[in-house]
């Protein structure tokens, strides 16, 4: 069984280096793949663009999601995915730096699975994301294909 | 007859009434005069009759005596002079004809004489009269003669209808001559009324045309006009003077309604403001929260890691610096937070309910004493407090409140808080208090200001918007805050969460008022 891939969604250089060295740093060896706008991300799940020809057979185990992002918004990236069959079921983590209740409530009830704060404190920013990493890629149970 | 005569006019039931009257009087006095005349007639022919009798007695008495029949026939036939007599007999004292006479158709007589008396048959007066002479009774006369009675009275019918019908004439004649001196005020005063009821032109006035009732009725009615005129004129001023008063009351409610639109309007614009202005606090909130933070954090994460990829390579001194840059990062960082609390509790809708002091107070202990086991703090919080409140604001405002209470009394030996309430005419007051740090009120009025600080960042940690974010709270309540304290002795916050028309307090407590 080839290895989980997680995708990241994430328009800042800074946050995307940061974030992949907390996974590396949580020994996450799993192949990322970092998309920079929500349309690439898109593109990407359904091998659109960029990504014609993809494989789709193989998706991302989980999708880390920032809310604010160029071109497509993250909560509308979350509702294409959640509205379409084959992207449906994939665990979505919306990472962000918004405190606001208003951008959590809209993000679950657009069908985020988590809500997770990117706090400006780098060790509790890695914590949080290898944290996020271990828990979405070993200890969830991805639903079974349909 | 009474209702046919009500149907008719005045002019036709005065003619009515004259001619009836007339035709009364004239029958009654025709039938008194016929009466008597018919009396009269029947007594004087009775007398006449009767002397007539006495007459032929006296004059065949001799014959009688004598018994001679030729004589006493004589003196019948002398009779025939008298045409109204019809037929006459002489009956002897025996009660035998003597002699006899008839008029113009023979006739029979009695067979006997009957005793004295006069009576009437049909049209006809039968008289019996004894002939005496010296007491002796020498026969008996009898008579018989017209009596025209029914002749007259038709006769006298005859006349009587002649003269009532001339009569009538004449008094029908004169009546419609003369009726007009009645009913001609009156029918003036009639016209008069209905031309007032039809135009009513109540400034008409009926003519006195007599000095009688009528003149006495139309003056009656001219005073009557007048006071309908005054009357009416009157309540036309009045109307016109309500008619006024209804139109300015329109205008001043259109003037109303105007205003009230022209507010309505301005209070449009200004809500379009506030919520563009809103808005674009929101959007501005929105962007510290996301982008203020993201470079915060990558300082602070590259600072890491280059302290974490490089240890040999950067000196002590270099690495002193870095997490100096690491720790300002992430005091920004919890200022940048700080903001966004301060900013959140302004927005947003303040949502009272029945809120537990006491056991949002114990929430809120409890996190800290979670937060750092390790301290020893004798805390009391009162049970039962409770207060109509927004309880997330309110809970934001106790994390504060005892959070303070909780970093500057970090230093004391045995320190200790309070979180109680006292009632001030009836009011609730809800106070925090330590025995900490405390603060000089010379700078009490500094207090509740964003980003003023009391005691310097080495002594305690702060953003200095904590108490600004209470304030702000206890405003959205219309409540109040103040608070009193010594340096080294603590400090006590005291707040209200209704509005109170209440004066501030002593002028010696720092306070901040809705």
């Amino acid at each position: 069984m080839p290895q989980k891939m997680i995708m990241v969604v994430e328009d800042n250089p800074d946050d995307e280096e940061l974030t992949l060295r907390a996974l590396r740093q949580a020994k996450i060896a799993n192949e990322i793949v970092v998309t920079r706008d929500g349309n690439e991300a898109l593109e990407f799940v359904f091998g659109r663009g960029q990504y014609e020809g993809r494989n789709l057979e193989r998706m991302p185990a989980v999708i880390l999601l920032d809310l604010k992002l160029p071109k497509l918004s993250g909560l509308e990236v979350l509702k294409q995915l959640r509205s379409d069959p084959r992207t449906k079921l994939i665990p979505v983590v919306v990472l962000t730096s918004s405190s606001e209740d208003e951008d959590m409530l809209r993000s679950y009830q657009s069908g985020a699975n988590s809500y997770v704060r990117k706090p400006v404190e780098f060790g509790s920013f890695a914590n949080a994301v290898s944290q996020l990493g271990l828990y979405w890629l070993l200890l969830n149970e991805t639903p079974p294909r349909a | 007859m009474r209702r046919l005569l009500a149907t008719l006019s005045v002019r036709q039931k005065l003619l009515a009434v004259v001619l009836l009257t007339t035709l009364t009087a004239l029958l009654v006095a025709i039938a008194v005069m016929v009466g008597f005349d018919l009396r009269n007639y029947r007594q004087s022919l009775i007398s006449d009759m009767t002397t007539q009798a006495d007459l032929l007695g006296r004059t065949t008495a001799p014959a009688l005596t004598f018994d001679d029949p030729r004589v006493a026939q004589e003196n019948l036939e002398l009779l025939h002079y008298r045409p109204q007599i019809r037929a006459a007999a002489i009956y002897s004292a025996r009660g035998k004809i003597f002699a006899s006479y008839s008029g113009r158709d023979g006739r029979e007589f009695p067979k006997l004489p009957e005793a004295d008396g006069t009576r009437i048959e049909g049209n006809e007066l039968v008289l019996f009269k004894r002939i005496v002479d010296s007491r002796e009774i020498l026969g008996t006369v009898y008579l018989r003669a017209d009596y025209e009675l029914y002749d007259r009275l038709v006769g006298y019918l005859g006349i009587a209808a002649i003269v009532a019908a001339i009569a009538m004439l004449v008094a029908y004649v004169l009546s419609r001559q003369l009726q007009h001196i009645v009913t001609s005020p009156l029918l003036a005063i009639a016209d008069v009324a209905r031309e007032v009821t039809e135009k009513r032109a109540f400034s008409l006035r009926a003519p006195k045309l007599s000095k009688d009732e009528i003149g006495m009725l139309a003056e009656s009615f001219n005073t009557m006009l007048a006071e309908i005129e005054r009357a009416t004129r009157d309540l036309q001023a009045s109307n016109e003077v309500l008619g006024r008063e209804i139109a300015e009351h329109n205008r001043a409610e259109q003037e109303i309604l105007r205003l009230n639109a022209e507010l309505e309007q301005r209070v449009k614009e200004r809500t379009a403001q506030l919520e563009f202005t809103n808005g674009e606090l929101e959007a501005f909130c929105y962007s510290v929260s996301h982008d203020l933070r993201a470079p915060l954090r990558a300082i602070d994460g590259f600072s890491q890691a280059l302290l974490e990829d490089f240890p040999k390579d950067v000196p002590e001194e270099a690495q002193r610096y870095l997490s100096r840059i690491r720790s300002s990062t992430q005091r920004m960082g919890q200022l940048i937070e700080d903001l966004l609390n301060l900013s959140r509790v302004s927005r947003g809708g303040l949502e009272r309910r029945d809120a537990d002091i006491s056991e949002l107070a114990r929430q809120v202990v409890t996190e800290l004493q979670g937060r750092e086991p390790q301290r020893k703090v004798d805390i009391s919080i009162w049970d039962g407090m409770r207060a109509n409140a927004d309880s997330r604001l309110l809970r934001a405002a106790l994390e504060n409140l005892i959070g303070n209470a909780w970093k500057f009394s970090s230093k004391t030996d045995q320190p200790r808080i309070e979180i109680g309430s006292l009632s001030d005419d009836g009011r609730a007051v809800f106070y925090v208090r330590d025995n900490g740090a405390g603060f000089d009120m010379a700078y009490a009025n500094k207090l509740f200001g964003a980003f003023q600080r009391l005691h310097s960042g080495n002594e305690y940690q702060g953003t200095g918007i904590g108490l600004a974010t209470v304030q702000r709270i206890v405003q959205r309540h219309g409540g109040r805050i103040w608070a009193d304290a010594k340096p080294g002795k603590g400090a006590a916050f005291y707040f209200t969460l209704e509005s109170d028309g209440v004066e501030r307090a002593s002028p010696d407590m720092a306070e901040a008022q809705a």
